[in-house]
């Protein structure tokens, strides 16, 4: 993975003595909150409910044994013995105190992390697949990109307060893991022998958001060179940050700017600006040159991979079958099945660790003792690295297939290794009103509830693939928008209630969920589910997913279904 | 208004000097440039106002000795209005850029603009609600001199310049850094 050079590091160093002497002067009382608050917050620091909240950005998702560790040293330190993987690539620490803050920043400064731009209206913290370079179905490494972007993005002078936040994703695999088009701006890179000389391009997609507003982003630019991202993605600021409106906080994100322009219209006013940052007197001077690429792109060569033939499921199995217990037996293979994924490299394999426990943690959260396990299974058996999922869990990316039984053996002591990958209880969830200030209504609790009354592991694995996402408001940290099964946490006259949409997808095919009706109690919401998991099973063709069966049947049977006994309770009108 | 400024030339130091420049906001228009506090005789007028009066003879006449320049409002779109900016490269010896409030972005990108787009030699004035953490921000993009909101302490800012010796993306000011 990237390692910082004496410019990165001299980067956050300066950025922690500038941020120390921003807390001194508020706690001096010569700068006031209202002055600090973009402060804190392009700095990563929250003021929720109980405390303050720190964000840390895990760039595109990657991270180290050795920053893992860190990072459960903080929460052990200066938190309370856990952290909160999000669904962006960061992870949060929910109780810290201001006064500690800068002191954590020169912790994280020491393993070549920060906080960066992980809040504020700013850019913020690039997020990519977290399979990038081992990812079976990838076109393109996106990582030199990334990294190239973060860097080009990091303390952006003209952009450091756009009219709200803006958010990069970028992906290279024919699988879209990155929920690109959810995004401000999604680049989708790609190689064409035709263009470029065949060296990358990009497909700059802008617009995209959820929020009260959830839109898919449009195409706006085909194949532009990654040389001359910096100029183009300047223009598309630029028009962003003079033109996005700053008059009403809910109508200031780029999507609508794109929706009231137009996607053509919006794009040709960056065309415009970027033909004259790009014009040939500047000769390309903010271009990325080979020299830049190629300082980046030495850090994302392969591991030291040995040559090793490729195990099947069946012989994995039976090497297994005679270490292992009954019902050992039956957990690995479900394990095999769900949580270990195809690897670009034969007798490798990827691994994703749940943070999924059914109702005993949230979803995404670790402790410290979790945190450092994986920091030794990652010394171990993967490189000494790690990935941060969208649906907030661990992969260690480079696995030897060989190794996967001793792994899941001390995994299984840490209780990462319920095999829930992509079935229901694997859902998203934001940390909502537990936490939040901003949250209408608690997600935790529903995720438990849910969790619990879907114990069972049989029925999971036969119900398949089903993305569940839970926001406690509608900023949508929970991304309930692009789940299958979406719940929302709604404040009526003070009661918190959910309202469910269906239909929700990520990938190739996103859509935004649709809301099905009036919104439920939080006591009625298992039920819900129950009743919309009953429809489906009662209606699937063999081998159909549940988002196949919700597009061919349509909402009425699933809508008819939630309502059928629940409807006494819940109020009359949707939100 | 501040009586001093901060002045910050692409090559040199910054320092602080006595501001010689007052801001109208263009209220209480009477058809002509009220008159100025005491001791002052430059004055920046609102640029929407300096598009309507410059043929003035009063306007002309005292644009001719200096003593006028213009302000861009974060709203105002400088390239809607091209050929009135080139003639006012040789008009205008200070032109300002306003903030309506310090989190209002719009004019780093007219001062970038200004100094990318028309190459801006004069001078640019970040003016309004201009406070010590955003100086960093604003003297890379292309104002060389900042007229900071009353309250804010011109020693602690005069601190701010030098807090990072890299950068990572080009701007007016200084070149991204590279290791060679």
């Amino acid at each position: 993975m990237y390692k910082y050079d004496h410019i990165d590091q001299t980067l956050v160093d300066q950025r922690v003595t500038q941020f120390r002497d921003q807390v001194e002067r508020r706690l001096n009382g010569t700068l006031a909150e209202e002055e600090f608050r973009p402060l804190r917050l392009q700095n990563g620091l929250y003021h929720q409910r109980h405390a303050y909240m720190l964000r840390v950005a895990i760039p595109y998702g990657l991270l180290s044994a050795k920053q893992l560790r860190t990072l459960a040293f903080i929460a052990d330190k200066y938190d309370r013995g856990y952290g909160h993987f999000t669904t962006r690539q960061n992870i949060q620490f929910n109780w810290v105190e201001l006064e500690q803050t800068p002191d954590i920043l020169a912790e994280l400064a020491k393993v070549e992390m920060h906080a960066i731009q992980t809040s504020g209206n700013c850019i913020r913290n690039i997020t990519s697949d977290a399979f990038a370079g081992v990812a079976a179905d990838e076109y393109v490494d996106p990582r030199p990109i990334c990294e190239l972007l973060r860097q080009w993005s990091t303390l952006h002078p003209e952009f450091a307060h756009l009219p709200r936040k803006f958010k990069f994703a970028i992906n290279g695999a024919k699988e879209d893991r990155t929920v690109l088009l959810c995004h401000d701006v999604g680049i989708e890179l790609q190689k064409n022998p035709s263009i470029n000389h065949g060296e990358l391009t990009a497909n700059i997609y802008a617009g995209g958001g959820m929020g009260r507003t959830p839109i898919l982003g449009s195409l706006i630019k085909q194949n532009v060179p990654w040389q001359v991202l910096p100029s183009y993605l300047t223009a598309l600021l630029r028009v962003y940050n003079r033109f996005g409106r700053r008059d009403n906080i809910y109508k200031a994100r780029i999507k609508i700017l794109v929706k009231a322009l137009g996607p053509e219209e919006f794009a040709r006013q960056v065309e415009g600006e970027w033909a004259q940052l790009h014009n040939a007197t500047k000769q390309g001077k903010d271009n990325f040159t080979q020299a830049e690429w190629e300082r980046v792109a030495k850090h994302f060569t392969k591991p030291n991979y040995k040559i090793l033939s490729v195990l099947s499921d069946e012989q994995l199995q039976s090497h297994a079958q005679s270490k292992l217990d009954a019902n050992e037996k039956i957990a690995f293979t479900r394990w095999l099945e769900r949580n270990v994924k195809p690897h670009q490299v034969p007798g490798y394999a990827c691994v994703i660790l749940s943070l999924k426990p059914h109702g005993t943690a949230a979803p995404g959260d670790a402790t410290s003792a979790q945190m450092n396990a994986i920091a030794d299974l990652a010394d171990q058996y993967s490189f000494g690295e790690l990935r941060v999922t969208h649906e907030q869990n661990l992969v260690l990316a480079d696995v030897e297939q060989a190794e996967l039984l001793n792994l899941w053996r001390a995994a299984k002591n840490y209780n990462l290794v319920l095999p829930n990958i992509g079935l229901l209880t694997d859902l998203i969830a934001c940390p909502g009103g537990d936490f939040c200030s901003l949250a209408n209504a608690k997600s935790l609790p529903i995720a438990k509830a849910i969790q619990e009354r879907f114990d069972d592991l049989d029925y999971l694995h036969d119900l398949g693939d089903i993305s569940l996402n839970i926001s406690g408001c509608i900023n949508s940290c929970g991304h309930h928008h692009v789940g299958n099964i979406g719940v929302l946490g709604v404040d009526k006259d003070g009661e918190e209630w959910y309202q469910i949409t269906l239909g929700g997808d990520q990938g190739n095919d996103a859509s935004i969920g649709k809301v099905i009706g009036p919104s439920f109690y939080a006591n009625e919401i298992p039920d819900v589910m129950i009743s919309i998991i009953n429809t489906y099973v009662e209606q699937r063709s063999t081998d159909e997913p549940f988002i196949e069966t919700y597009r061919r049947l349509g909402v009425i049977p699933f809508k008819e279904a939630a309502y059928k006994n629940n409807g006494k309770h819940s109020k009359g009108a949707a939100v | 208004m501040n009586q001093k400024i901060i002045y910050y030339p692409k090559d040199g130091k910054p320092t602080v000097i006595a501001n010689e420049w007052q801001v109208w906001d263009g209220e209480r228009d009477e058809g002509g440039i009220p008159d100025l506090e005491h001791g002052f005789h430059k004055v920046l007028v609102p640029f929407h106002w300096w598009i309507t009066h410059h043929k003035n003879a009063d306007v002309a006449g005292r644009a001719g000795k200096g003593e006028i320049g213009v302000w861009f409002a974060a709203d105002d779109d400088i390239l809607k209005h091209p050929e009135i900016i080139e003639e006012g490269k040789s008009l205008w010896p200070v032109v300002g850029a306003h903030f309506p409030i310090f989190r209002d972005g719009r004019s780093f990108s007219t001062a970038a603009l200004l100094r990318d787009r028309f190459e801006w030699q004069g001078e640019v004035r970040a003016i309004g609600d201009v406070i010590i953490d955003q100086l960093l921000q604003g003297a890379r993009v292309g104002f060389d001199a900042f007229e900071l909101r009353p309250d804010q302490n011109l020693e602690i800012a005069l601190k701010q310049f030098d807090l990072f010796s890299v950068v990572t993306q080009n701007s007016w000011r200084d070149q991204r850094a590279t290791i060679a």
